[in-house]
């Protein structure tokens, strides 16, 4: 009889899932799946809501990242007003999302994955979460709480509030920024860049300590999807979503948004809440592609800032042009909040950014509208038909988290096959089964905003069919 | 306040929800480490692979019930926990995924997935109140963090917490604004809204948008009329109070109450 070790609550993750772990006869592992066990249905009750309550409404998908949605959701609007929005607006709505980036990635890194790193994947998992970390590393804990709190504090001044802000608003946002609130957030600058510094070093000096997690977490040949602009550069806010190769080949580009659906396929998965996309020339399951951080610098030619660069050079050097092992995503994630950091600075120096022209008014003029941007975890697209009345009669959703739902799902395989053993289940080989998956730091608030709930378990499924171990 | 003299331990728990309240505690940097030290968190799986079994003396329950599964669960931590607290508008007002307490959900659900059979979820998404007793309630989407360490330190003391149950509009007024309903005729619903957020949208020139849910004694349906004065066509105001805070009774009653002559 073969056996099924069934991990309920993935943690330290946001949002819940499950995970299915099917053994073989001689308890070894025949296959693994990643469940997204809830929905809650936003893509069918928006329908009949004006379009321009979308960006308020979608903010509530996810608590982690709502400013992602917010634009995502606001550039939609945008297309359907067909307006090019004012440059201010336009500079702004890229600050918020910096600032989202530095607090997003404070939080995947230094809340939830550096238990793991800094304390270690086989340490008492009483203490291996962020109270641990502030009792055995203390230095690292106040850098992690002070730079998300930096992110937070931005995003506060910007847009009134930290979760759901009402600031963005379909043509631009709807307060243009005082010179106090700049030169408030140039002076937290310095601190942010020298915790970020400091933490790469620490990142880097840690990295030899990790040689099986680098080989079998999710290394494998995929192709990587990002924003990049036209000279390549890496992208956040806007731009076109061009898909590269393991070996970075051009496979394709989407540079108009409203063609997405040319290049990404949706296909359903049997038994989970999360729709699995795929790159459609190739078809499903072989289009598997990786979104976030990792995809970002992989498709990316450069970050366009001086310090970001230098580290991507050195990533570079260490690990080869294109990276497919996903534990990197934690090193690329650092970088890119460097990223982050840089530009916000350079966005603030723009003499336009504090113009008082922020906002275009504007009735329906397409029935249509998509918008696309780079959540901190990766591609996010946005989809709205409307009637002429600007009413929602179709929305689709396509989330970071959905993007990578095949690429870990094997990833998942890869470490459970490397570290599990059926026979006797080790604490160490569960969390890093469940450290695979945070490494994408994935979002279930978001993948399951189309219905019901999420919640990450662990199951051991004997050859049978028959539940044998639950977490 | 423990039973056995040790920290009081502190649970908390998820249903359907976007996770933004339960990161409010994270987001209490100042404060993360003083709470830390005062209590032990027995059960976060946002924070920790640690999950202490109850029963707690405090339980912070974030979501709303949209499954079998969430309603037999919400009985067991009833049952561990000395005081339930629900945080935010999914676990006191079903949030915003209440929406589709008004359509047919089976549809959707054959609609959008291959194999329906596996989704085993309710026709409603509800408030926690509607299943379980609960001691306390904070409001908000998300929930104010200086309120949720009000209600921390308040419970740990044994006393009330100090969370004002008056409308928006006095927050709105403290912080100076002009009327944006009476002197831009801009539908705000502020005046039947819990005060909490510090009026954020009023001050953005918006009208207030309920994330709070409904004041004590609010009075909705004379706002509502207000809402047509102001030239709101019906379905317009019925999509007003129908949002975050939709499910709770003072807003729907508006709609499904005979109307008043």
């Amino acid at each position: 009889m073969g056996q099924t070790i069934r991990i309920h609550h993935v943690t330290r993750i946001e949002g819940h899932a499950r995970i299915d772990i099917h053994l073989d006869e001689a308890g070894k592992v025949r296959s693994t799946q990643f469940h997204v066990t809830q929905v809650r249905g936003f893509e069918k009750f928006t329908e009949g809501r004006p379009y321009y309550e979308m960006p308020a409404i979608t903010a509530r998908i996810c608590g982690i990242c709502p400013v992602s949605h917010l634009l995502a959701s606001a550039k939609a609007c945008d297309a359907v007003m067909a307006v090019q929005i004012p440059e201010a607006a336009r500079l702004l709505r890229e600050l918020l999302h910096c600032a989202q980036f530095v607090q997003s990635h404070a939080l995947s890194f230094f809340y939830l994955s550096a238990p793991d790193l800094l304390l270690g994947f086989d340490s008492d998992p009483a203490a291996r979460n962020v109270l641990g970390l502030i009792e055995k590393h203390p230095e690292a804990a106040r850098d992690g709480i002070a730079l998300r709190r930096f992110g937070q504090q931005t995003i506060e001044r910007l847009a009134g509030e930290r979760v759901h802000p009402a600031w963005v608003v379909p043509g631009g946002v709807n307060k243009a920024m005082s010179v106090d609130t700049r030169d408030l957030i140039l002076s937290d600058l310095p601190l942010a860049h020298s915790i970020i510094r400091r933490t790469l070093r620490l990142f880097k000096s840690m990295l030899d300590q990790f040689p099986a997690e680098s080989e079998v977490f999710g290394n494998m040949p995929t192709l990587h999807a990002g924003l990049v602009d036209a000279d390549g550069r890496l992208q956040i806010y806007d731009g076109m979503v061009r898909f590269i190769d393991s070996a970075g080949k051009t496979a394709g580009r989407i540079t108009r948004p409203r063609e997405y659906a040319k290049w990404i396929g949706e296909a359903a998965m049997p038994d989970s809440y999360l729709k699995a996309p795929y790159f459609k020339p190739l078809g499903y399951p072989e289009g598997i592609y990786r979104v976030g951080p990792l995809a970002r610098l992989n498709v990316a030619e450069s970050c366009g800032t001086s310090d970001a660069d230098r580290e991507l050079l050195e990533y570079r050097q260490r690990l080869g042009r294109v990276v497919n092992g996903s534990f990197f995503y934690h090193y690329a994630r650092l970088i890119e909040a460097l990223y982050a950091i840089e530009r916000m600075e350079e966005l603030l120096h723009l003499p336009e950014i504090l113009d008082k022209h922020v906002r275009a008014e504007a009735g329906v003029n397409s029935l249509e509208g998509v918008g696309i941007i780079e959540a901190p975890r990766g591609v996010l697209i946005h989809h709205y038909r409307v009637n002429e009345q600007g009413a929602i009669t179709g929305a689709n959703l396509i989330v970071a988290t959905g993007h990578n739902n095949l690429a870990i799902n094997h990833s998942v395989q890869q470490v459970a096959e490397r570290f599990v053993d059926g026979m006797k289940l080790q604490e160490g080989a569960l969390n890093r089964v469940n450290a695979v998956v945070r490494a994408y730091d994935p979002c279930l608030s978001c993948s399951t905003h189309a219905f019901g709930k999420p919640a990450y378990r662990l199951r051991l499924v004997g050859a049978g069919g028959e539940v044998i171990e639950e977490t | 306040m423990s039973s056995n003299g040790t920290r009081p331990r502190i649970a908390v728990f998820k249903f359907a929800s976007c996770d933004g309240c339960q990161l409010s505690l994270l987001d209490a940097e100042d404060e993360l480490l003083a709470v830390a030290e005062a209590v032990e968190i027995a059960y976060f799986p946002e924070a920790s692979r640690r999950m202490a079994k109850g029963p707690y003396d405090i339980a912070l329950v974030e979501g709303s019930i949209t499954t079998h599964h969430d309603a037999e669960a919400i009985q067991r931590i009833r049952r561990q926990a000395k005081t339930l607290v629900t945080i935010g508008a999914c676990a006191t007002a079903g949030g915003i995924q209440a929406l589709r307490n008004w359509h047919d959900t089976a549809e959707w659900v054959r609609l959008v997935y291959a194999k329906p059979d596996f989704i085993s979820t309710l026709k409603t998404s509800t408030p926690i109140a509607e299943h379980v007793p609960v001691d306390l309630e904070l409001r908000g989407c998300p929930i104010n963090k200086h309120q949720l360490i009000e209600l921390i330190s308040a419970t740990l003391a044994g006393r009330k917490p100090n969370i004002p149950t008056y409308s928006l509009c006095l927050e709105c007024k403290r912080r100076g604004n002009t009327c944006i309903m009476v002197a831009g005729g801009v539908p705000c619903l502020g005046p039947a809204t819990q005060a909490g957020c510090g009026a954020i949208c009023p001050s953005m020139n918006r009208g207030c948008y309920g994330c709070f849910g409904p004041m004590e004694n609010s009075n909705a349906h004379s706002l509502a009329s207000q809402f047509r004065v102001l030239g709101c066509a019906r379905d317009e105001v019925e999509r007003a109070f129908r949002s975050y805070n939709g499910w709770a009774w003072p807003f729907r009653r508006v709609f499904e109450e005979v109307p008043r002559s």
